[in-house]
């Protein structure tokens, strides 16, 4: 048995936006480890030959989407007041990511991809990208139907069709005034996990209209 | 313009690839500036930011309060296609202007197969592709240098203004000429004069190109005064004290090469017949360990890069490289910073090294042995012989590699079948000494990597024709043969890529119109195997009369004028041609660095000299001996 020493753990909350919403999640990964090596903040890593940061993110968010509140957990090899961490890393950070907060993540905590299983957005859509009015309580009608079916092609290139139903906790549309505004909970995380540009499109197939997913501007506002 | 361009970001690939906003980058108040500056490296971003001479030229030209510099890539096809369907202009990445806006245009030239990227960044970026085309309108000032402005003449007619060497103060003479003659209300025309009196400045339009009934060059004539006839090559007099730059920009997506780099030296003169590199960074001139040591840790703490490589044409040739190494590892090892060695010369050595950097034995170790038996190894000036190789793979083994690469050229003069028997005898033997050596025998890998020879201007062999086409494919269909065998790869590159190569590279000025031509056809990313075509470039070289293969597969004379000749790498005529016969006399020409000049002529010319890092120097041979 090898001893398994307990080394301090924090909760980063963080937004990702501007320039820096288009960095991969893979690409996140090594900028955050830099901005830690930059701001001499030593942080823990995995053992072995090639040694990764002992990062611990929720459910990644995908390229060109803003986060507002984004989650990491990370480990440090000494304990550091929050505030000092918060702002050295934020020293250290390219612009478009910054530290809103850190805590204290006790022991028995889950990770925050099993831990936050929900994610709220903020999607809008330009007027002329708009593919046409939306019909009173199109809303309403899309939720109230009991199965959700979408098509996405897997990894292995065959389409695969899933009801997404369960995974929509909440859908309002917020503006109709220049373009469209929506706001949505949907399920994310290591259980389930429901992309918003799955949602819009089939909400809009579900009032009779096609949207093209690019053209949709989707911002993470949190995730709980 | 921004609301567009994140329209289109979500339509590409890699959108990071254009976003900008990395970690030192430096965007500064536009207004407030007198000259503005573009580097624009005519490939993807992550191949650009791999590349030292960017970094270096955009922390010193950003060091200065009077310009700034901001950073251009090509845009991949999806992403040049996004642009055309909306009329988005190339633009930079630090204040998303199109380059239609900045002053100055800096290409630089790494290899030949990026010059159609040129002819489309210049399009895409709203300004005129011919030189003459902006002698009216205000349109930026475009330059370019790197290694291809040795023979800039295939892409004279696109370019106003080539700096021929290292860019350090070049590039700082330059700005003060430019801001000099922009504040005195000087035309485009004597601007170009202007310019044209500075060293290592080449500007096309100010020379007559005429040719024999032949088709070789007859003379190239200077049309005004003060423009010299022969162009010298600028070279950093002391490198330990060059501007090299503490923050790097840090990519925001994964590029090629993706760490610090820190330049130990710079040039090599182990003279291989074949490599132009080495000829035009010569002379050798080494920084010191302690500014070394220094830079590296400025370096890691402004970028937190997790590896730094130590770069230079022959790092193992550095003479402090053992001591630099351990110093390194001693200090930020336990940050969990990784030392790279690039470019391993082929002998023990070399491997102890790559031994001490590298603690597990993941990747394979690459050797260049270059020939496959000891008569073509001495006609190169390939300083390396079988017990050399032999007894550096022994040790790879030894220490725990299993996979060992070879590389090899085929196509260099001289060559016969028997060269390419001896390939294959080399890597048979390798891979018998790893049966014996290594445990894991399922592992034991050995690769043979065969490139084509292409013939390049200021090289020993800049006279030699390249192998056709249709004989670089029997030879590797040869080596196919040969080398089929449980434990061997063979791997190749194609010959059509590295025929325009040779086309491109010894190319004169009459090559503009085909250049431009394939670019109409659609070439792009002509060094990428996805995207080259070479019946793009066929088709043009027929619409404009050039036959590719009189360029590729000319045997010149000492006596003809080449159409580089009027540029100098301070390497005399009279050493190269003295250099290929003794190439052909299979006699080898040993290293300056062992004390004994080999009479180059760089060292008269110039007045950089040797510098080994302790202060040593190299005496050089008076011209007299020359």
């Amino acid at each position: 048995m090898r001893e398994v020493k307990l080394l301090p753990r924090y909760r980063i909350q963080y937004c990702k936006r501007g320039p820096a919403s288009y960095i991969s999640h893979l690409d996140l990964v090594r900028t955050l480890d830099r901005a830690f090596r930059r701001a001499a903040l030593p942080i823990a890593y995995s053992e072995g030959f090639n040694p990764h940061p002992r990062f611990s993110f929720a459910a990644p968010l995908p390229v060109g989407v803003e986060g507002l509140a984004e989650v990491l957990d990370v480990e440090m090899q000494e304990p550091i007041a929050h505030q000092e961490l918060a702002e050295r890393l934020n020293a250290a950070l390219p612009p478009g990511l910054a530290v809103l907060e850190v805590s204290d993540v006790q022991d028995n905590t889950p990770a925050p991809m099993a831990e936050l299983d929900e994610a709220g957005y903020i999607v809008h859509l330009d007027e002329h990208d708009l593919p046409g009015p939306l019909p009173d309580g199109a809303a309403r009608d899309f939720l109230s139907e009991e199965h959700i079916e979408v098509t996405r092609k897997g990894k292995d290139g065959r389409e695969k069709i899933r009801d997404i139903r369960p995974g929509i906790v909440k859908l309002d549309v917020l503006s109709q005034v220049s373009g469209l505004t929506m706001q949505m909970k949907l399920k994310s995380g290591s259980a389930m996990n429901v992309r918003p540009e799955d949602v819009v499109e089939a909400f809009f197939h579900h009032a009779g209209m096609a949207v093209d997913k690019a053209d949709l501007q989707i911002i993470r506002t949190g995730l709980f | 313009m921004e609301k567009q361009l994140e329209k289109i970001l979500r339509r590409v690939q890699k959108p990071g690839r254009y976003s900008g906003g990395e970690w030192n980058s430096i965007c500064k108040d536009w207004k407030s500036i007198d000259v503005k500056m573009a580097f624009a490296f005519p490939d993807v971003y992550e191949v650009g930011m791999s590349h030292l001479g960017l970094q270096i030229l955009y922390s010193m030209v950003n060091s200065r309060d009077d310009a700034l510099m901001e950073r251009v890539f090509a845009p991949w096809p999806d992403m040049e296609q996004q642009m055309r369907n909306n009329g988005l202009p190339l633009f930079s990445l630090e204040s998303r202007r199109p380059l239609r806006d900045f002053n100055i245009i800096g290409f630089t030239l790494q290899y030949e197969l990026s010059f159609t990227n040129i002819v489309n960044m210049l399009d895409l970026g709203g300004i005129p592709l011919h030189s003459a085309e902006r002698m009216e309108g205000d349109y930026p000032l475009v330059v370019a240098g790197g290694p291809c402005a040795f023979n800039p003449e295939p892409i004279a007619e696109f370019i106003d203004v080539f700096a021929i060497g290292e860019g350090e103060e070049l590039l700082t003479d330059l700005l003060d000429a430019y801001l000099a003659s922009r504040r005195g209300g000087e035309s485009r025309q004597d601007m170009l004069l202007r310019l044209a009196g500075i060293e290592g400045i080449y500007i096309p339009a100010l020379y007559r190109v005429e040719y024999n009934s032949l088709g070789t060059i007859n003379t190239v004539t200077p049309l005004s005064q003060g423009v010299p006839a022969r162009v010298q090559k600028r070279a950093v007099t002391n490198v330990d004290a060059a501007v090299f730059p503490t923050r790097m920009v840090v990519p925001a997506i994964e590029a090629v090469h993706d760490r610090a780099m820190l330049e130990v030296q710079r040039g090599c003169t182990r003279g291989c017949r074949f490599c132009q590199a080495g000829i035009i960074y010569r002379p050798v001139r080494e920084k010191e360990p302690d500014t070394l040591l220094h830079q590296a840790s400025n370096l890691l703490g402004s970028t937190g890069w997790e590896e730094i490589s130590l770069t230079s044409l022959s790092t193992s040739d550095f003479s402090q490289v053992t001591p630099l190494v351990h110093e390194l590892i001693n200090k930020h090892g336990s940050a969990g910073v990784n030392v790279s060695l690039p470019s391993l010369r082929v002998d023990a050595f070399s491997v102890d090294l790559a031994k001490e950097v590298q603690q597990v034995r993941r990747s394979s170790l690459t050797f260049a042995p270059e020939a496959g038996t000891q008569r073509l190894r001495d006609v190169i000036n390939k300083g390396v012989t079988e017990d050399d190789l032999m007894a550096a793979v022994e040790a790879a083994f030894m220490a725990g590699w299993h996979s060992i690469k070879l590389y090899f050229m085929i196509g260099l003069p001289t060559e016969t079948d028997e060269d390419l028997q001896g390939i294959a005898n080399l890597a048979r033997k390798v891979l018998e000494r790893g049966r014996r050596l290594v445990r894991a025998k399922g592992r034991l890998k050995v690769t043979v990597s065969v490139s084509s020879f292409v013939p390049k201007s200021h090289t020993v062999f800049q006279w030699e024709p390249q192998n056709s086409i249709a004989e670089l494919k029997r030879k590797q269909a040869l080596l196919r043969e040969l080398l089929r065998n449980r434990g061997l790869v063979f791997k190749w590159h194609d010959p059509e890529g590295s025929f325009l190569e040779a086309v491109l590279s010894r190319g004169d000025r009459r090559l503009a119109g085909a250049i431009e031509a394939a670019w109409r056809n659609g070439a792009r990313f002509d060094g990428w195997s996805e995207f080259f075509d070479l019946s793009k470039w066929t088709r043009a070289f027929a619409s404009s009369g050039i036959a590719p293969e009189w360029y590729a597969y000319k045997q010149y004379s000492y006596e003809d004028t080449l159409p580089w000749d009027h540029i100098s790498t301070g390497v005399s005529k009279n050493f190269l041609v003295r250099e290929h016969r003794r190439s052909l006399e299979g006699a080898i020409t040993p290293d300056c660095r062992d004390g004994r000049c080999q009479g180059c002529g760089l060292c008269v010319t110039l007045e950089a000299k040797p510098y080994f890092a302790g202060g040593e120097t190299v005496a050089s041979l008076s011209n007299t001996v020359l």
